[in-house]
C-alpha cells in the first residue's frame, strides 16, 4: 500500500520533550501505516508514550523528528491552523477524560464540529446522532448533568457525527465501569462497521483490542508487534 | 464571526463567575473618571446658565485706585443700563470694642442689574440702607456679638446692621474674600471716606447690554476707545474664570486619580483574563482537536471579553452618573456654586473611553495566549503555546498609547499631564520589575529558613505568585496615597509652622502717609524698639504692567504661570535703596537717593513668563498714571514671607510727588498683636488690620476639608490595588486548595499553612509599600521645592503609617485567601484531582 492510499502513515517519528531534568524521550522512531476502515489498536503500559503517538498523529503536536502523514498530507507542511482544517470533519478524537465543553449542552456538544465545518445542518445532524447513542432525551443536559457513560457516548457522538474517516481513540473506556465500558465499547465498533471509519485506539484493556483487525504494542517510546 | 458569536454566546452562561473582579477594576476606574467629569460639568454648566447673575450684568469694568472719570462714566452708560459698585477693605468694629476686617461693598440703587439679593430683618436692600443701614453677613454678627439694629464702626464711620445678607448674585465674580461681607449704599460710602484716593479701593461698574448684542465684542470696543485707562473689562463669558480653571484642574485631577485606578486594576483585569482563559484552556484545545482555528477561538473569547468589558463601564457609567446627584444632595447646604445636576453625554464618553481602552490594553495579550493555545495541551496541560507577535500585541500597544494620549490631549496643560502619564508608566513598570526581583529574591532565600516561612518564600518564588501582579497594583496606590500625604504634611507645616515664623503676624493697609510716623510710634510702644527684621513700612500701590517696548502686553501671549501679573492690577511698593532681602538674581538694584529715569525690579517669575530681561522697556500703569520705566533687575521674592515680597517695585522717581497709602508689617506675639489692636481701633480706626494668624488658620482648615477629600479620591487607587489583591486570591483559590491538602496529608498544620500565607502576602504588602513611598516622595518634591517654593520636610509619620498598614492589610488579605483552603478536608480536595 501506498503512502498516499493509507489515511495515516507515520515514518520513524521521534518526539523529545524538554524538562527541568533535561530531554526526555517519548517516541523513537515509530512508524506505522493504516488504510482506509482498518481498525488498530496500541496497547502499552503507562508512560510508555501511547498518548503522545495519538497527539502527533492527529497533528495535535509536531514530532520533533520523522514524517506524518495524515490523509496523505505532510503535516509538517502544515501550520497549527492549517491541520485544523485538515482534521475538520475527516479526523475526529475520542478522549479517555470525554473533554467535552462545559458551557455546552449534549446537543451543542455534538453540533460543535459540524458548524466548525460549516453545516448548515448541525443541530439536526447532532440531534440524530445524540438518540443513535441513546441519548435523543439529554440533548439539553450539559455534561455536569450527564453520567461517565452518557458523557462518553456524546464524545463518541461527536466524533463520529462528522463521519470522519479516521477516528482516533485515547482509552476511550479508561475512565468506565464495566457495563457502561462494554456499551461504549458496542457502540463505537457498530458505528465503525457503519460509516466506514478507520480506527486508531490506544488503550490498556486487551479485551478492548481484542476486537481491532491489528493490535500493536508500544513500549519505551517504540511501537511493535503484539 | 457568526460561528464565534454562536461560541460566545454559549460561553456566556458561565456567568460571570471569574469576573467580579474584572468588572469591579473596570468599573472602579470608569466610576473615578465618570463621577469627576460629570460634577466638573454640572459645575460648568451651572456656572453658565447663571453667568449674567454672577457677572452682575453682561460686561463689567474694574478699576483699581482711582474712580472713573466723568467721560468713561459716560460712555458706559451710553452702552446700556449701568451700576456702580465699590469695594475696600476695612475694619469693622462693634460697640463692646471687637474688631474684625471686613469687606465692604458699596452699592448704588441699581443693584443688582441681574439676578437678586437676599437679606433678612429688612425690607429688600433699600430697607437695609435707610437710616446708614448696613447688611452684613451673619459670620460678623456672631464674630462681633452683632444683632439687627446694633451700631457698626467701619473706619470711623458709623452705620447701623439693619438686615442679614444672605445671598448676593454676584458674589462668585468678586474672588477670594479676607472677611465677611457688608453691603452699604454707594453714597454712604463716599461720605465715609472709604473711597478716598489713599485707600485701596476697587471700582466696578457692571452694564446690562441691550438684548441680542454681543458682550464679549462690546468689550473688547471699550478697551480701544480707552486704551490706556488701566482698567479691567470682563464679559459675561469670563465670569467666574477663576474658578472654572480651578473646576477644570480639580477634574483633571481627580479624572487622573481615576486614570491611575484603572491602571492599578489594569493587572485585575489582566489577572482575570489570564485566569479564566486558563481554566478554559481544556476546552480550547478541545476546539482546536474538532477543528477550530485560533482566530475562531480568540474571537468567541473576545467577544465574551468585550461584552464583560462593556459591562464594567456600563456599571462605571451608571455610578459615575449617580455621583453629582448623590454629593449634590449630601453636600445640599454648604455648595455656593451653582450647579445644574443631570446626566452629561460629554463627561460618560470620556469615561467609557479610557474604560474601554484599558480594558484592551489589559486583556488583549491573555487573547493572544488563548489563540495560541495548543491542542496536546490535552494531554500536557501546562504547555504554553508558542507566542508570535500578532494582531492582539499590536491593538494592546496601541490601546495603551490611546490611553495616553486621550489623558494627554483632554488636559488642562499638557505638558504636566504627558509628565504625570509618564510618571505613572515609569513608577508602574519599576513596581513590575520588583515585583519580579522579589520573586527571583524569595526563590534565593528560601533555604536559609524553614517552615511555614519557607513555604511562604515558595509560594513567593513560584509561578502563581502574588507578588507579580500584586506589587504593581497596591504600590501604585500607596505611591499616590504617599504623595497626597506629603503635600498635605508640607502645606500644614507651611501654614502651621513655618509661615507665622517666616510671616508677619499683622498686616496694616489703607495707612494714610501723614499718619506713618504717629503709627511707628505707637507699635513701637507695643512691641518696643523698631528693628527691621520686625517691623517694615513701605508705600503700597496697585497697577500693572501695560505695554512691553512701546505695545500694548497680550496677557494670552505670556506663559500661563506669569499671566496672572498682566491681566490684573497687582500690588507694588516704591522702594530708594536695596533691601536686606533685595535679592538680585539679574541686572542690579538703583543705588540709594536714584533721581533718574524710572527703573523698576521685577519678579524673575513674571520676567520669564514675559521673556522680559534688565533693560528693557515697560509702560506701568499705576493710578492712573503711565509711567515709562526701563527693568534694572530681576530678582527673587518669597510672596507671604515678612519683608520686601512685592512682585514688582519702582524707583522713587517713578511716583515721585503721588501721595501713596503705606502697608505696615509687623512681628509679634499673640499678647502684642491683641495690644496693638486694641491700639489702633482707638487711634487709628481707618488702618485695615489683616491678623494672618487668623488667615493661616482659616487656610489650614480650608487644607483639612480639601485633604480629607482627595485622600479619598487617592484611596480610590489603594482600592483598585485590594481588588487586584483579591483576584490574584481568587485566581489561585484552587492550587492554593491543592497545595493546602497536601501539606495536610504531609502533617502540616492549619496554623501553618496560615503563616506561609501571611508571610508571602505580607513581603508582598512591604514591597509594595516601600516602593510606592519612595515614589510617592520622588513625586512630591518637585511639587513642594519647585511649584510651591517651600522647604522640603520629610513626613516620617506617612512611613510610620502607610508601610504597617499596607502590609498588614495585605497579609490580612493572604489570610483570609487561604481560609476556604484551611477550612477544606483534604480527602475530597484530593479525590476530585
Amino acid at each position: 500500500m501506498t503512502e498516499t492510499a493509507c489515511v495515516l502513515a507515520l515514518d520513524h517519528v521521534a518526539l523529545t520533550l524538554p524538562s527541568t531534568a533535561g530531554p526526555v524521550e517519548i517516541l523513537r522512531g515509530v512508524s506505522l501505516s493504516v488504510a482506509p476502515g482498518e481498525q488498530v489498536a496500541i496497547l502499552g503500559p503507562s508512560g510508555s508514550g501511547k498518548s503522545s503517538l495519538i497527539s502527533v498523529a492527529a497533528g495535535l503536536e509536531r514530532p520533533t523528528a520523522g514524517t506524518v502523514r495524515l490523509f496523505g498530507q505532510d503535516l509538517a507542511a502544515l501550520d497549527e491552523d492549517g491541520r485544523a482544517r485538515l482534521r475538520r470533519g475527516r479526523a475526529a478524537l475520542v478522549f479517555q477524560a470525554f473533554h467535552l465543553l462545559p458551557n455546552m449542552t449534549a446537543e451543542e456538544n455534538v453540533a460543535a464540529p459540524l458548524e466548525i465545518a460549516g453545516r448548515a445542518d448541525a443541530a439536526a445532524v447532532a440531534r440524530a446522532w445524540l438518540a443513535r447513542v441513546g441519548l435523543g432525551h439529554r440533548g439539553g443536559h450539559y455534561p455536569h448533568q450527564l453520567s461517565g457513560g452518557e458523557q462518553q457516548r456524546t464524545a463518541l457522538a461527536r466524533a463520529l457525527a462528522v463521519r470522519p474517516g479516521l477516528l482516533f481513540a485515547d482509552e476511550p473506556t479508561g475512565n468506565l465501569d464495566d457495563a457502561n465500558a462494554a456499551e461504549v465499547t458496542r457502540l463505537m465498533f457498530d458505528l465503525l462497521a457503519e460509516t466506514g471509519a478507520a480506527l486508531v485506539m490506544v488503550t490498556h484493556d486487551a479485551g478492548l483490542a481484542a476486537r481491532a483487525d491489528r493490535r500493536l504494542t508500544m513500549q519505551g517510546g517504540r511501537l511493535e508487534a503484539a | 464571526m457568526t460561528l464565534a458569536l454562536r461560541f460566545a454566546g454559549r460561553e456566556l452562561r458561565a456567568g460571570v463567575r471569574g469576573f467580579r473582579v474584572f468588572l469591579a477594576c473596570v468599573a472602579l476606574g470608569v466610576t473615578a473618571i465618570a463621577a469627576a467629569g460629570s460634577t466638573a460639568e454640572a459645575f460648568r454648566q451651572g456656572l453658565a446658565a447663571q453667568s449674567r447673575e454672577i457677572l452682575g450684568g453682561d460686561l463689567a469694568v474694574t478699576l483699581q485706585g482711582r474712580a472713573f472719570t466723568g467721560a468713561e462714566q459716560a460712555a458706559f452708560r451710553r452702552l446700556g443700563r449701568t451700576t456702580d459698585t465699590y469695594r475696600v477693605r476695612a475694619m469693622a468694629q462693634a460697640p463692646s470694642g471687637a474688631r474684625r476686617l471686613v469687606e465692604v461693598r458699596g452699592v448704588d440703587g441699581a443693584y443688582p442689574l441681574a439676578g437678586t439679593v437676599t437679606v433678612k430683618g429688612a425690607a429688600g436692600l433699600q430697607g437695609a440702607f435707610a437710616g446708614a443701614g448696613a447688611a452684613v453677613e451673619q459670620v460678623l454678627l456672631d464674630r462681633l456679638g452683632l444683632k439687627i439694629g446694633d451700631p457698626l464702626l467701619i473706619g470711623d464711620a458709623r452705620f447701623v446692621v439693619r438686615a442679614v445678607l444672605d445671598q448676593e448674585p454676584d458674589r462668585l465674580a468678586g474672588g477670594f474674600a479676607l472677611g465677611p461681607r457688608v453691603l452699604i449704599d454707594h453714597a454712604q460710602m463716599e461720605r465715609a471716606g472709604l473711597a478716598a484716593s489713599d485707600s485701596l479701593f476697587t471700582q466696578t461698574v457692571r452694564i446690562a447690554l441691550p438684548i441680542g448684542a454681543d458682550a464679549s465684542a462690546v468689550g473688547q470696543s471699550l478697551q480701544k476707545v480707552f486704551p490706556s485707562a488701566g482698567f479691567r473689562v470682563r464679559d459675561r463669558n469670563d465670569a467666574a474664570a477663576g474658578l472654572r480653571r480651578l473646576i477644570d484642574q480639580l477634574e483633571y485631577f481627580l479624572g487622573f486619580i481615576g486614570l491611575a485606578a484603572l491602571l492599578a486594576g489594569g493587572l485585575g483585569v489582566n489577572g482575570a483574563v489570564s485566569s479564566y482563559l486558563e481554566s478554559r484552556k481544556p476546552s480550547i484545545a478541545v476546539l482546536k482537536a474538532l477543528g477550530a482555528e485560533g482566530p475562531l477561538i480568540r474571537d468567541m473569547f473576545l467577544i465574551r471579553i468585550a461584552g464583560l468589558s462593556a459591562l464594567g463601564v456600563a456599571l462605571g457609567l451608571a455610578a459615575g452618573a449617580a455621583t453629582p446627584f448623590v454629593l449634590g444632595w449630601l453636600f445640599r447646604d454648604s455648595i455656593t456654586i451653582p450647579a445644574l445636576f443631570a446626566v452629561y453625554p460629554a463627561p460618560l464618553a470620556k469615561a467609557a473611553v479610557f474604560g474601554a481602552l484599558a480594558a484592551a490594553a489589559f486583556s488583549l495579550l491573555p487573547l493572544a495566549r488563548a489563540r495560541a493555545t495548543p491542542p496536546s495541551s490535552l494531554f500536557r496541560r501546562d504547555l504554553v503555546g508558542r507566542l508570535h507577535p500578532g494582531p492582539e500585541a499590536v491593538f494592546a500597544v496601541l490601546a495603551g498609547l490611546g490611553l495616553a494620549t486621550v489623558s494627554v490631549v483632554t488636559a488642562p496643560n499638557t505638558g504636566v499631564a504627558a509628565g504625570m502619564i509618564a510618571a505613572v508608566a515609569f513608577a508602574y513598570g519599576l513596581l513590575w520589575s520588583l515585583g519580579q526581583g522579589a520573586t527571583a529574591l524569595a526563590a534565593r532565600m528560601r533555604r536559609f529558613t524553614r517552615g511555614a516561612v519557607r513555604m511562604g518564600l515558595a509560594n513567593l518564588a513560584g509561578p502563581a505568585s502574588a507578588a507579580r501582579t500584586v506589587s504593581p497594583s497596591i504600590g501604585l496606590g500607596v505611591a499616590l496615597l504617599a504623595v497626597v500625604l506629603l503635600l498635605q504634611s508640607t502645606l500644614l507645616a507651611e501654614v502651621r509652622e513655618a509661615a507665622p515664623n517666616t510671616a508677619p503676624a499683622l498686616i496694616l493697609t489703607q495707612v494714610r502717609s501723614g499718619q506713618a510716623a504717629a503709627l511707628d510710634q505707637a507699635v513701637a510702644q507695643v512691641v518696643g524698639p523698631l528693628d527691621p527684621s520686625r517691623y517694615r513700612r513701605m508705600p503700597m500701590a496697585t497697577g500693572r504692567i501695560t505695554g512691553i517696548a512701546g505695545a500694548a502686553v497680550r496677557p494670552a501671549a505670556v506663559a500661563p504661570e506669569g499671566r496672572w501679573a498682566f491681566d490684573q492690577d497687582i500690588g507694588l511698593t516704591v522702594l530708594d535703596a536695596a533691601p536686606a532681602d533685595a535679592d538680585v538674581v539679574e541686572g542690579r538694584w538703583w543705588p540709594a537717593g536714584y533721581a533718574g529715569p524710572p527703573l523698576v525690579m521685577l519678579d524673575q517669575r513674571i520676567a520669564e513668563a514675559a521673556k522680559l530681561n534688565p533693560g528693557d522697556a515697560v509702560t506701568l500703569s499705576i493710578l492712573g498714571r503711565e509711567v515709562e520705566a526701563r527693568i534694572s533687575g530681576l530678582r527673587r521674592t518669597e510672596p507671604g514671607r515678612f519683608g520686601t515680597g512685592f512682585s514688582l517695585v519702582v524707583s522713587p522717581s517713578a511716583l515721585a510727588g503721588a501721595d501713596l497709602g503705606q502697608v505696615a508689617l509687623i512681628k509679634a506675639d499673640k499678647a502684642q498683636a491683641a495690644a496693638l489692636g486694641r491700639v489702633l481701633a482707638a487711634r487709628f480706626p481707618t488702618v485695615t488690620v489683616i491678623d494672618v494668624r487668623d488667615q493661616l488658620e482659616a487656610a489650614g482648615k480650608l487644607l483639612d476639608q480639601l485633604s480629607t477629600g482627595i485622600r479619598g479620591a487617592a484611596a480610590v487607587v489603594a482600592l483598585a490595588g485590594l481588588l487586584v489583591l483579591a483576584g490574584a486570591a481568587a485566581a489561585t483559590a484552587e492550587r492554593r486548595t491543592r497545595d493546602v491538602a497536601i501539606l495536610k496529608v504531609l502533617g502540616a498544620t492549619r496554623g501553618q499553612a496560615l503563616v506561609a500565607s501571611v508571610v508571602e502576602y505580607g513581603a508582598v504588602g512591604l514591597i509594595a509599600a516601600a516602593t510606592g513611598v519612595l515614589l510617592g516622595s520622588a513625586a512630591a518634591y518637585p511639587v513642594v521645592r519647585y511649584a510651591f517654593h517651600f522647604d522640603w520636610r520629610f513626613d516620617w509619620s506617612v512611613i510610620t503609617v502607610l508601610l504597617p498598614l499596607t502590609a498588614t492589610l495585605t497579609a490580612a488579605g493572604g489570610a483570609l485567601a487561604a481560609l476556604p483552603a484551611l477550612l477544606q478536608r483534604p480527602a475530597p480536595v484530593l479525590r476530585g484531582d
